[in-house]
């Protein structure tokens, strides 16, 4: 019952709540506005889906082309199984080249693969550099939105932490916080070795991988150390170079509302020339970790479409009052619903398909139109199936009953006469503690209309 | 080590194994392989089959457009509506002119500049009262006390206000980044209309091509817009109409 016990908590939680109200709906403003500036956005929507659809339908030849046109131009690409694979690659690399700090710019996969225990277990110390994570990872705190990592925090609760962390005058003042945190990681940007960063786009006919951000804390991560090494989940492949230009011209419309986020690195392996700026070396790690099996299935396979804009938090009616905490896991929101049963199996999280009203604002903003409703469908029709949720022996018989009922048309009338008779409403406990139930009409349209009939025919 | 090759061969396998199963209970079939497609310049993003015939065509994909007077003005004006700065300014002597009062106007002393030809050549004309770093030897700690970095550019997207900086054509990496002041010098003949103009003119040879819009940015705190966290506060371009 752990969504159930967060959710209530974070209801209770006004701070909380405030501060999720402002930014959810300014985000949706902003997003609304950047739609307006895109010249077909449903024509770029289709493409976009479809460039996703083709790629995951051949996605075993992608990755070998983008592997292997990313070794040609000086990379070096590993493949991880699962999380500790993919932490173990990065640990070795990182003890291999002697690095005692790593600056990290913010990667979803890495939080996914909690990568930061297990540099961390290896004496290796990891900074996030982007002003949200690194918010986060002074509190000690997970990040609780895909783009916006300290949303849930307000200026002031910020303030506190970096008077306490960072030494600073205690200050609420947005642009005096961002300049403390500047001045605190240009020290450890200037002492690093090794940089580790995500993914958002790896083009397979050239090897090239593509880094969106704002703050140029990426560009820092992927430029200064001597090593890079960039961690992508293996569904974030597309075809071609020309591709990119759909995918930006939708995700930082739909995750910030810009029209463009301020940098985009284009990355085709390491330096050419030993005078050449940027790093030595760059890695890049090829990660599994359940995705695969998704492409099973078409329901499913649309799940690895996502590019992670995060405009499905926004928009969903839970998310925008409990926050990405409750989910309890690195992927929150609709998506997190959907991502986190496939990813981490049903057992720990059987309760997340159902914390939706199904009501479809996800897939209205999705920009690659994952239909995520029918996916939460699919996972709770499999949460009974394998009985993965807690056993409902009652609910099983009623929905039998109910079906058995439903099937036979006499039955069913008879069971409408009688309940009506006896003026009794169905004990349905849960279900109608938050929804009202209508009482029994007092005659039934199909009585109504055989009535009906009868006078019309008697004319 | 891991067995890095033992884990590719197993994801490649559960992979086809998914599609298979997936081809196997009705999805959508897999066809014959997939022609890798010359995705050279111009190759339309809706080849993919996606039904879209609303698609717009790409712009003139031939050497830039150049400087229609339509091109300069929604490249400036998208760079105002970004937060950056530009200045248009006819032949080198004038930007030479038009470089020391940015920085002067910023209050820049200590000035880096790229490798490039004409940024040597604009930054030894720019008067006394700079410190004039040389990128060669610098360390991250000078780089980190300059005050302006001035690089070229090698393209300009007008229907964003970006500028696109090659690796292989200059050292522009840190220089537009670290220093809190970034001039960036573009030739007008370089604006393309689209970022998928823009796509299919960059060079490949680059290892690193990287797209600015506007200054360092985060709105992580309260969705408050701050300007200048990691990367420059201020981003100037410095656009070089041809003589006539």
């Amino acid at each position: 019952m752990t969504f159930d016990r967060n959710a209530r908590a974070a209801l209770a939680d006004g701070q909380l709540r405030s501060a999720l109200r402002q930014a959810t709906t300014l985000f949706g403003e902003r997003r609304r506005e950047a739609l307006a500036t895109a010249p077909d956005w449903e024509g770029a929507r289709n493409r976009a889906r479809a460039i996703k659809d083709e790629t995951l339908l051949h996605l075993d030849r992608y990755l070998e082309e983008f592997s292997a046109n990313a070794e040609r131009a000086g990379a070096r690409v590993h493949w991880a199984r699962d999380a500790a694979e993919a932490c173990e690659v990065i640990g070795r690399i990182a003890e291999q080249r002697g690095a005692r700090t790593v600056v990290k710019s913010k990667s979803m996969t890495s939080e996914e693969i909690h990568l930061n225990a297990a540099l961390a277990a290896r004496g290796i110390e990891p900074v996030e550099t982007d002003l949200g994570e690194y918010i986060v990872q002074l509190a000690g705190e997970a990040p609780s939105h895909i783009v916006a990592p300290a949303i849930h925090k307000t200026r002031r609760q910020i303030g506190a932490l970096f008077a306490d962390k960072l030494g600073i005058e205690p200050s609420d003042d947005v642009a005096k916080l961002a300049a403390a945190a500047r001045r605190a990681l240009r020290r450890r940007f200037a002492e690093a070795d090794l940089g580790v960063s995500g993914v958002n786009f790896a083009v397979a006919e050239t090897g090239t991988i593509l880094i969106l951000e704002n703050e140029g804390n990426a560009r820092l991560t992927t430029s200064l150390p001597r090593t890079h090494i960039a961690l992508m989940g293996i569904e974030k492949v597309i075809p071609r170079f020309a591709d990119l230009e759909v995918f930006l011209q939708l995700l930082p419309r739909s995750g910030t509302g810009q029209v463009l986020t301020a940098y985009q690195s284009l990355l085709t392996g390491a330096k050419r020339r030993p005078e050449d700026e940027g790093p030595a070396e760059l890695h890049i790690v090829l990660l599994d970790n359940g995705r695969s099996g998704m492409l099973a299935a078409p329901v499913t396979r649309q799940s690895l479409a996502c590019i992670r804009c995060g405009a499905c938090l926004n928009a969903c009616p839970v998310y925008r009052q409990i926050g990405g905490h409750a989910y309890g896991s690195v992927y929150p929101g609709p998506i997190g619903a959907v991502l986190t049963p496939q990813l981490f199996g049903l057992g720990r999280s059987s309760e997340l398909p159902y914390a939706s009203s199904l009501c479809g604002a996800c897939r209205d903003v999705c920009p690659v139109k994952i239909d995520i409703p029918a996916l939460l469908l699919h996972l709770r029709a499999e949460v009974v199936a394998t009985r993965a949720g807690k056993p409902r022996l009652l609910e099983r018989l009623a929905f039998s009953a109910y079906a058995a009922v439903m099937a036979r048309p006499r039955l069913f009338e008879s069971v409408v006469r009688l309940a009506r008779m006896l003026r009794v409403m169905l004990p349905l406990g849960a279900w109608t503690k938050w929804r009202d139930l209508r009482p029994l009409a007092p005659r039934s349209f199909r009585e109504e209309w055989r009535t009906r009939l009868r006078h019309e025919v008697a004319r | 080590m891991i067995r890095t090759a033992d884990a590719r061969r197993e994801i490649l396998r559960a992979i086809r194994e998914s599609l298979a199963e997936s081809a196997a209970g009705g999805g959508a079939a897999r066809e014959g392989p997939v022609e890798p497609r010359a995705a050279g310049p111009g190759s339309a993003v809706g080849s993919t089959g996606s039904a879209d015939p609303g698609a717009k065509p790409r712009g003139s994909t031939g050497p830039a457009a150049g400087a229609s007077k339509d091109v300069v003005s929604s490249f400036t004006e998208r760079l105002a509506a970004v937060g950056a700065q530009c200045t248009v300014v006819r032949g080198e002597a004038a930007a030479a002119h038009a470089l020391a009062d940015i920085l002067t106007d910023a209050a820049a002393r200590r000035v880096v500049g790229s490798d490039a030809p004409l940024v040597q050549r604009l930054l030894s004309a720019l008067g006394d009262g700079f410190v004039r770093e040389r990128l060669e030897g610098l360390s991250r700690d000078g780089l980190f006390a300059c005050d302006a970095g001035v690089t070229t550019a090698q393209w300009g997207i007008a229907e964003t206000g970006t500028l696109v900086l090659e690796s292989a054509r200059e050292k522009n990496r840190l220089l537009s980044l670290v220093p809190p002041i970034h001039v960036a010098l573009l030739s007008s003949t370089c604006l393309c209309d689209s970022l998928g103009d823009a796509l299919a003119r960059m060079s490949r040879a680059s290892h690193a091509i990287t797209l600015i819009t506007g200054p360092s940015r985060t709105s992580d705190i309260e969705l408050t817009l701050v300007v200048g966290v990691h990367g420059p506060q201020v981003v100037h371009v410095l656009l070089l109409e041809e003589e006539p």
